[in-house]
């Protein structure tokens, strides 16, 4: 059960909730479609499970369909994404066509709901050949790519950009994550849900369950980094920290991830972590269930600080979460977490295990250090990454699509 | 006095097109020839925008200089522009461009940024709407802007002194209808150094001196 807006004016204030109201007052009876390739897993849908009810509560017409495809359709569109990311991939032309097709006979079911959108958003590379299908629409289209493009594998890039250049505008998160493309593209970072089972506030019984499940110390301080099991998030460079801080000081450490059992990868990974800890009573590596979101939450909450020391990273919705619970966050000094951790003030950002030990080794002696950094990093989370201002980013670009603009102001 | 109407805005980052810069000369030359919106965007904009107000310097390319070139001076010199100092952003530009080539004049070698660390030059579009509010007190003014969005403290005090009259904020141009009797609410919103200031901040603030102002009338 999503909740509705008036739940987070306890959280955001009623001025910015009234502020949405206003804003989707304008586009009232706007006719807003999304479209990705799933409706469970991953981040995309979960934005668009809390964004498609609170837009229809702020009176748009909001709907989310799902493109379906067959298996191979699903091996291609990975090897895109990948591709998209910068790893060599081989997609033939035989592969291209299947994907043409997939969207093709998707695009016969969604045909009337597409041509009669004002404006129709389509999430990654799965659907977005159903532009070029549309040529009855009526609506403005946007492609929003959530992943970093800066560095695709060009041969791939080669292929979707045909597809993605005759969009009207397109979305990504960060202007590092960019390429150039002849429309406007729009900078709308990701956000966290305050409210959700990942992030909301918990009792203190319901993190002592989860303390005594791990058999956590509560009287020693506790290092925590939550993220899968690869290599670019450098739990073992985080483990060599670990090591070095704990000839000074009694601290536990938590590396706790999804789980990764069909990832060839990320079980070499998991191995090595595991080989790194040894036998080590003190450092804990969680292999967790997809949907352990309390156990996240909990452990997140308990910890003294948090952790990201990756070596590459996107936008790092881990280090928001975080930070939201009112914690410093030592991150690597990467992508997004640049946006975030700032140097005595939200947390530190680090280029090598010396550095994050080096860090730790400061907060734990400066605890005052550690409860100022962890309020400054928890206002700068309301202020900027809650699901509040990521919808009226939405609600904003689709008044600069549909109004007309007067130099770079739109007046309603 | 005429009802204060107030206003929203929200703010929308995106690309400029112009190719990112990779080291000091790029820099110089992309600000020569940027439009007005990008300049005003990376100097007055950045406090609407979703990344930590850098406590040190209040615009990107002081803090770029700072964090990817590694050079201190410059950021320095930068990062004392306040650009709603300048009559025009184009003499904002030229006062910039002349910081960079006094800096550019004392190096020996350009400093570069590692790939990845590019300046990326953005600019922004933004949607203004009424937010239904009319405040037709001075007295209460404070008690009001306390309650005002972000976005409205950044469109009637900051973004304002863009508008005719240039220079002045919303608040005071409305002040002035009756100069003699709210004197002291004009001179307490003079009294802020607004510049250095991140929106939340600069809302307590101002509404602190319309209080104080109020309570010593």
């Amino acid at each position: 059960m999503n909740a509705t807006l008036s739940a987070y004016e306890g959280v955001v204030g009623s001025a910015v909730i009234r502020q949405l109201r206003q804003l989707g007052e304008k586009l009232a009876g706007t006719r807003i479609v999304h479209v990705n390739s799933t409706r469970e897993g991953g981040g995309v849908a979960e934005i668009l499970e809390w964004m498609t009810p609170l837009m229809s509560e702020l009176g748009l017409k909001a709907s989310w369909e799902v493109i379906h495809g067959s298996g191979r359709f699903f091996e291609i569109t990975k090897a895109i994404h990948n591709g998209l990311q910068g790893h060599p991939v081989q997609i033939s032309g035989k592969d291209w066509k299947v994907y043409e097709d997939v969207n093709a006979s998707n695009f016969e079911r969604l045909r009337p709901v597409l041509e009669e959108a004002d404006i129709v958003v389509v999430h990654d590379p799965q659907p977005a050949h159903l532009l070029k299908l549309c040529d009855r629409r009526k609506g403005k289209w946007i492609w929003r790519a959530h992943i970093d493009i800066s560095r695709p594998f060009r041969p791939t890039w080669k292929a979707l950009r045909p597809f993605v250049e005759k969009y009207d505008a397109s979305i990504f998160s960060m202007a590092e994550f960019a390429q150039p493309l002849p429309h406007p593209q729009f900078l709308v970072p990701p956000s966290i849900d305050p409210l959700s089972e990942k992030n909301r506030d918990l009792a203190s019984v319901e993190i002592e369950a989860v303390r005594a499940e791990y058999g956590l110390d509560p009287s020693r301080p506790l290092l925590v980094q939550i993220s899968r099991f690869d290599r670019f998030k450098d739990p073992v460079g985080v483990v060599a920290a670990y090591r070095m801080v704990r000839k000074v000081a009694p601290v536990q450490l938590v590396l706790a991830g999804g789980g990764a059992t069909d990832d060839p990868e990320g079980k070499a990974v998991l191995e090595e972590v595991m080989e790194a800890a040894g036998n080590d009573p003190d450092i804990h590596v969680l292999l967790l269930p997809q949907d352990s979101h309390k156990t996240v939450n909990a452990l997140q909450r308990m910890a003294t600080v948090i952790i990201q020391k990756s070596t590459r990273e996107g936008f790092g919705l881990t280090v928001t979460e975080g930070m939201w619970k009112g914690k410093p966050v030592i991150g690597g000094d990467v992508g997004g977490i640049r946006l975030q951790v700032v140097n005595h003030h939200t947390g530190f950002l680090v280029n090598t295990p010396e550095g994050a030990a080096l860090r730790i080794r400061y907060l734990l002696h400066h605890q005052d250090g550690i409860d100022r950094m962890g309020a400054i990093a928890r206002e700068f989370v309301r202020e900027n990454f809650l699901l509040t201002r990521h919808i009226r980013e939405y609600l904003t670009l689709m008044l600069v699509t549909l109004r007309p603009t007067q130099g770079n102001v739109v007046g309603v | 006095m005429t009802p204060f109407e107030v206003k929203d805005c929200a703010l929308l980052a995106r690309m400029s097109g112009l190719p990112p810069a990779l080291n000091l000369r790029e820099l110089r030359e992309r600000i020569a020839v940027c439009g007005e919106n990008v300049l005003f965007h990376h100097f007055c904009e950045t406090t609407l925008r979703g990344t930590f107000d850098n406590p040190d310097y209040r615009n990107d390319f002081a803090v770029w200089s700072k964090l990817y070139l590694g050079e201190r001076v410059l950021a320095e010199r930068l990062g004392i522009l306040d650009p709603y100092d300048f009559p025009s952003l184009a003499e904002l530009r030229a006062a910039t461009l002349e910081v960079l080539d006094e800096r550019l004049s004392e190096l020996t070698m350009i400093p570069w940024a590692r790939p990845g660390d590019e300046f990326f030059f953005m600019e922004s579009t933004t949607v203004v709407f009424d937010a239904g509010i009319r405040i037709t007190q001075p007295s209460r003014l404070g008690a009001y802007i306390r309650k005002m969005t972000n976005g409205s403290v950044y469109y009637h005090f900051l973004e304002a002194r863009r508008r005719p009259p240039i220079g002045k904020d919303d608040f005071t141009a409305w002040l002035m209808e009756d100069e003699e009797a709210n004197r002291p609410y004009i001179r307490a919103l003079a009294s802020i150094d607004f510049y250095f200031h991140d929106l939340p901040h600069l809302r307590r603030e101002v509404g602190r001196v319309l209080t104080e102002a109020k309570a010593a009338i």
